[in-house]
């Protein structure tokens, strides 16, 4: 439904926004789309919807080339904003079924399933207040409806979930897939790995404007080294242990703050609980746990460091130095 | 075009739900000013003669509508684009020109009542003797456009910024230095002859011209010079509307 291929966008500064993207997201499928901010993610969107021409590489929806009929691929995908949608003196009601009816529904299908997206994201509370005194999940949640009222062929979300509370975020979660099984292709954009990785259908990992990974959250999470993670929690930064010689670890350990993971064998399990006990008892930490790697885990790895180039955990330490000196 | 009718008539009902909150304190700013300029600058002139009376009576509605076109939209355009509602338009499955005219028919309609207050207030203060044309028709209309097409222009083609900046100062100039509500000729020759550009001298002949219509009737030139600047700035509009980086 879209296919994405060899996608370069150099912005006249240079910046190269999209460095060689493809990909493909198929119809009743969700993709997620993970990265940090500046990976290039609403570059690619704002790109498949005909708003930014590509430098080079190619891009079909449904057919349709959004560089050469930018008209007719505003037609055949629909796009929730990054930002707020514009709902100033509108109510939800209004602005979903505005959308509805410009995206092509006569007046009682746009009645119909307006009512149908405010009971299914339990709005009803707010539908007929205007916008600019709901909070702001309520307005995304607003934002969201506006773009899966009749979204073409592909539903293109950007960071959906943002300001939601959690229980309407399992309502959502509920809609962005029941979009999919009406036989739209979904890409979402999110930063939140966990949720990714419970309701996606498969991940693409951006970073720099490349993919760095991509596949079902079970194969991402195959590239982790080891299948658990050993958690230790101490109550200083500085309080971490060194690991023992006689725990085979898979890789080394991921610091962050007062936390310490370390990748392990399940073979390994005993010996590093065993430890793990024995440090607690000690009072050298507060708490230990043995997980499964999860996908935060691998996209950490794959995309994680950049954000701490001092080196986890030691930014306090040196603080307090500095404060003392 | 029936799609384009129906983008066109949808986008209208979107745009007036959006509008509707400030849209009463829109229409009494409008009238206010208008009303004021009659009545303030009644004051700077001390002998008022049928002539003066006639600038100041049909040169106020003009300042009015280039008040809502050249000052308030732009200040609209820049607050659209830096709240996002810029690109959210640019992404919904319409005409860019259904989305271009939507906007100002609604700017056209909270600009006409002002003007209308204006008249009355002027008919009622200077006790006037008007002639009026039906061309008043196409005068008012092409004001208007020629105002608001040159906002958007202003408000699309330059940075939210700049663009505030520059609606500041077609006011200034349009209040004080512009031959709308005195004749062209107590302007200096070079300032004179800059007006023979700028589209304010015309705004200000059409409406005059059509509503105390002259012993040797109206002139096309302000009707031909308006054109032009509402293409000018409507052609750009839709130039920056359309534009994909």
């Amino acid at each position: 439904m879209l296919t994405i291929r060899e996608l370069v966008k150099r912005y006249r500064d240079g910046t190269r926004a999209n460095d060689g993207i493809s990909l493909s997201v198929e119809a009743g499928e969700v993709v997620g789309l993970l990265g940090h901010n500046g990976a290039g993610k609403t570059t690619l969107i704002n790109q498949v919807a005909g708003l930014v021409v590509p430098t080079s590489g190619t891009i079909r929806v449904d057919g349709c080339d959004p560089v050469a009929e930018p008209a007719r691929a505003r037609r055949v995908v629909s796009v929730m904003p990054q930002g707020h949608a514009p709902l100033t003196g509108v109510t939800p009601r209004q602005a979903i079924r505005t959308m509805a009816r410009i995206r092509g529904l006569d007046k009682r299908a746009a009645a119909e399933r307006t009512g149908e997206l405010i009971d299914a994201l339990d709005l009803g509370k707010w539908a007929d207040t205007t916008g600019e005194r709901l909070s702001g999940g309520i307005r995304r949640l607003t934002a969201y409806g506006m773009a899966a009222a009749e979204p073409g062929r592909v539903a293109m979300l950007d960071e959906p979930t943002n300001d939601v509370d959690p229980v309407r975020r399992r309502l959502l979660w509920r809609q962005i897939r029941e979009l999919a099984d009406r036989g739209h292709a979904v890409l979402l954009v999110t930063h939140n790995v966990v949720e990714a990785e419970r309701s996606v259908d498969r991940i693409v990992v951006m970073g720099a404007g490349k993919v760095m990974a991509e596949g079902t959250a079970a194969q991402l999470r195959s590239r982790a080294p080891g299948d658990l993670r050993l958690e230790l929690t101490a109550a200083l930064p500085d309080r971490l242990p060194e690991l023992p010689a006689h725990l085979p670890v898979e890789g080394p350990p991921l610091l962050t703050s007062r936390r310490m993971a370390v990748p392990i064998a399940s073979g390994a399990a005993s010996t590093a609980l065993a430890w793990a006990q024995e440090l607690r008892d000690a009072g050298h930490i507060d708490e230990f746990a043995l997980l499964p790697v999860g996908l935060e885990d691998v996209y950490l790895q794959l995309v994680g460091g950049e954000d701490t180039p001092g080196g986890p955990g030691t930014e306090e330490g040196e603080k307090d130095d500095s404060l003392v000196a | 075009m029936t799609h384009w009718l129906r983008s066109y008539g949808l986008l209208l009902g979107w745009t007036a739900l959006r509008s509707r909150a400030t849209l009463p304190l829109n229409l009494v700013i409008q009238t206010c000013l208008a009303v004021g300029i009659i009545v303030g600058f009644a004051y700077l002139v001390p002998e008022m003669d049928d002539a003066t009376a006639l600038y100041l009576a049909t040169g106020a509605p003009v300042l009015g509508l280039i008040t809502v076109g050249m000052v308030i939209g732009p200040q609209e355009v820049a607050s659209s684009k830096q709240e996002g509602i810029f690109d959210f338009n640019r992404s919904l499955p319409v005409p860019r020109s259904a989305l271009i005219a939507s906007d100002a028919t609604i700017a056209l309609l909270t600009a006409l009542p002002g003007m209308v207050a204006a008249l009355v207030v002027a008919g009622l203060r200077f006790d006037l003797d008007l002639d009026i044309s039906p061309l008043v028709l196409p005068a008012v209309l092409l004001t208007a456009f020629t105002a608001i097409g040159l906002g958007y222009g202003i408000g699309y083609g330059m940075a939210p910024p700049v663009a505030r900046l520059m609606s500041q100062l077609v006011v200034f100039v349009a209040l004080m230095f512009s031959p709308i509500t005195f004749p062209a000729s107590r302007l200096p020759d070079w300032f004179e002859s800059v007006h023979t550009v700028l589209p304010f001298q015309y705004m200000a002949e059409a409406v005059r011209d059509t509503l105390a219509t002259p012993a040797d009737g109206v002139s096309g030139l302000p009707f031909a010079v308006l054109a032009a600047w509402t293409l000018g700035g409507f052609l750009l509009t839709h130039r920056v509307i359309t534009r994909r980086p």
